[in-house]
């Protein structure tokens, strides 16, 4: 335990700078996600073909691609395709993030697609307004529905973020791989890494299910 | 009156309406009956506006709606004094059954009395605090129904509403149809069960039946509908209804008044 803690004192300030960019890196991936994606989602939902059709191609495609593969093809071929040299965290963050997005729209398209039509008409024949339709029936319903599988796919994107250190961002799992080229304790510092994100994503993961518990169980009807 | 005049509705090539005219008086209550794809419920669709008729007029109240639409024409549905009442109860699953009934009455300042007074009359209140997905079929269709009487509507169509009821909560339903009727409520129900079409028009001669097949209507009139149905293939549906009443032991069989 007293080398454990001393490690960690030791490299305190080069981990905290790991933990730093590794939250920065999630709040970019995560905020643009939820909402670029959120909104491709329903755009493709109401503009099916000038929106939905390349929005599904480009999943369909990303879906078929290693995020490793991907975030190595950012940084390296096609940087040199365009004679350029972008940051290592800023190629993380756009692959990172064009990933979420189009995962986040999909979802989001999927759950608009297949929402029940007899709500909407059980809605219209009680006479309610399209807004109490909207804010009263259709969203409850939606975000019932979407949030669970929201939150576990941001827990996923959260791990994703490992990926990054393999193209020289100093996010947390670089961070620790340097600290224990120096230090040689593995045992000790990935136990502290994996400490980390069980603090981070359990707590996400758990919301994720409790949600699910306690709201998807009512919208079956049978 | 409710009516639809010369209906047509087609589903790509398929024409399911084929000039269909029924009339619904207000206090009055007309049965639609007729085998498994012969229009009924699309018939029911296009009387409330939820799927607007390839051809026609519906008349509500005076107001007509000519059909087809105009480019860009919008319409402004009789919702929610025009209502149904679907097979399927279409519930609002995220609710629970109290708030399924009050939310279209969020407006009314008496909302709590007429849902308390729905809950003694359907005898709901040992479930009417749980959720769709918690109770029986036969549940949900009482809520259901009970969602639509206290919406005050003048007109109610009534899809299928006992395919899931015992006898005894059938006889409830008609009861409480029967008195929707007495507050000049019209109704237009569609069933397949006989001896409930039969327990409904008993009462009053005002009251008439409309036997539609194959997209058109082949039959209509009151009581003596059933001992005279006039076409063969309405003879022939008859008698496969009371076969099937009288055998599966639905209601009891030749209940007239």
């Amino acid at each position: 335990m007293n080398t454990f803690l001393q490690i960690i004192s030791n490299h305190s300030e080069a981990f905290l700078r790991g933990i730093g960019v590794t939250i920065q890196l999630a709040l970019i991936i995560w905020g643009s996600g939820l909402a670029i994606g959120t909104l491709l989602g329903i755009l493709s939902t109401k503009y099916k073909v000038i929106i939905g059709i390349p929005t599904r191609l480009i999943t369909f495609i990303l879906s078929g691609i290693p995020v490793l593969v991907y975030l190595y093809w950012a940084h390296y071929p096609m940087q040199t395709i365009l004679g350029v040299v972008i940051n290592p965290f800023i190629t993380a963050a756009i692959v990172l993030s064009t990933i979420n997005i189009f995962s986040v729209s999909d979802q989001i398209r999927t759950q608009l697609i297949d929402f029940p039509e007899q709500y909407t008409i059980a809605a219209k024949v009680c006479g309610l307004s399209q807004r109490t339709t909207i804010f009263r029936i259709q969203m409850p319903i939606l975000l019932r529905q979407v949030i669970p599988p929201l939150l576990t796919q941001q827990v996923i994107m959260l791990h994703s973020t490992l990926f990054a250190s393999l193209i020289s961002v100093e996010e947390i799992f670089r961070v620790a791989m340097r600290v224990n080229s120096i230090e040689y304790k593995p045992i000790h510092i990935y136990t502290a890494l994996a400490l980390l994100f069980i603090i981070v994503c359990l707590p996400v993961n758990g919301l994720a299910i409790w949600l699910r518990q306690r709201f998807t169980r009512n919208l079956s009807e049978s | 009156m409710l009516a639809g005049n010369n209906i047509r509705k087609s589903f790509g090539t398929s024409e399911v309406l084929k000039g269909v005219n029924v009339q619904i008086k207000p206090g009055r209550i007309s049965v639609l009956i007729g085998p498994s794809g012969s229009g009924k419920t699309t018939l029911i669709r296009a009387l409330a506006l939820l799927d607007m008729p390839g051809h026609g007029e519906v008349v509500f109240n005076g107001r007509s709606y000519q059909f087809p639409l105009d480019a860009n024409q919008k319409i402004d549905p009789p919702w929610p004094d025009v209502t149904v009442v679907f097979q399927q109860h279409f519930l609002w699953p995220h609710l629970t059954l109290r708030k399924n009934i009050l939310l279209p009455l969020s407006k009314r300042t008496d909302s709590h009395h007429i849902v308390n007074d729905l809950i003694d009359i359907f005898h709901m209140g040992a479930f009417i605090d749980r959720y769709p997905n918690e109770v029986s079929i036969g549940q949900r269709q009482r809520v259901a129904l009970a969602r639509a009487f206290a919406l005050k509507p003048k007109y109610i169509l009534l899809d299928e509403i006992t395919s899931a009821l015992d006898v005894e909560q059938t006889g409830t339903v008609i009861r409480h149809l029967l008195t929707l009727r007495d507050r000049g409520i019209g109704m237009l129900v569609v069933t397949h069960l006989l001896a409930f079409a039969r327990e409904l028009l008993a009462r009053d001669e005002g009251d008439q039946i409309y036997f539609i097949d194959d997209g058109k209507i082949l039959g209509s009139g009151g009581m003596e509908f059933f001992n005279d149905p006039g076409s063969h293939r309405a003879k022939q549906f008859l008698s496969s209804m009371d076969y099937w009443s009288a055998n599966g032991q639905v209601i009891h069989k030749n209940s007239k008044r």
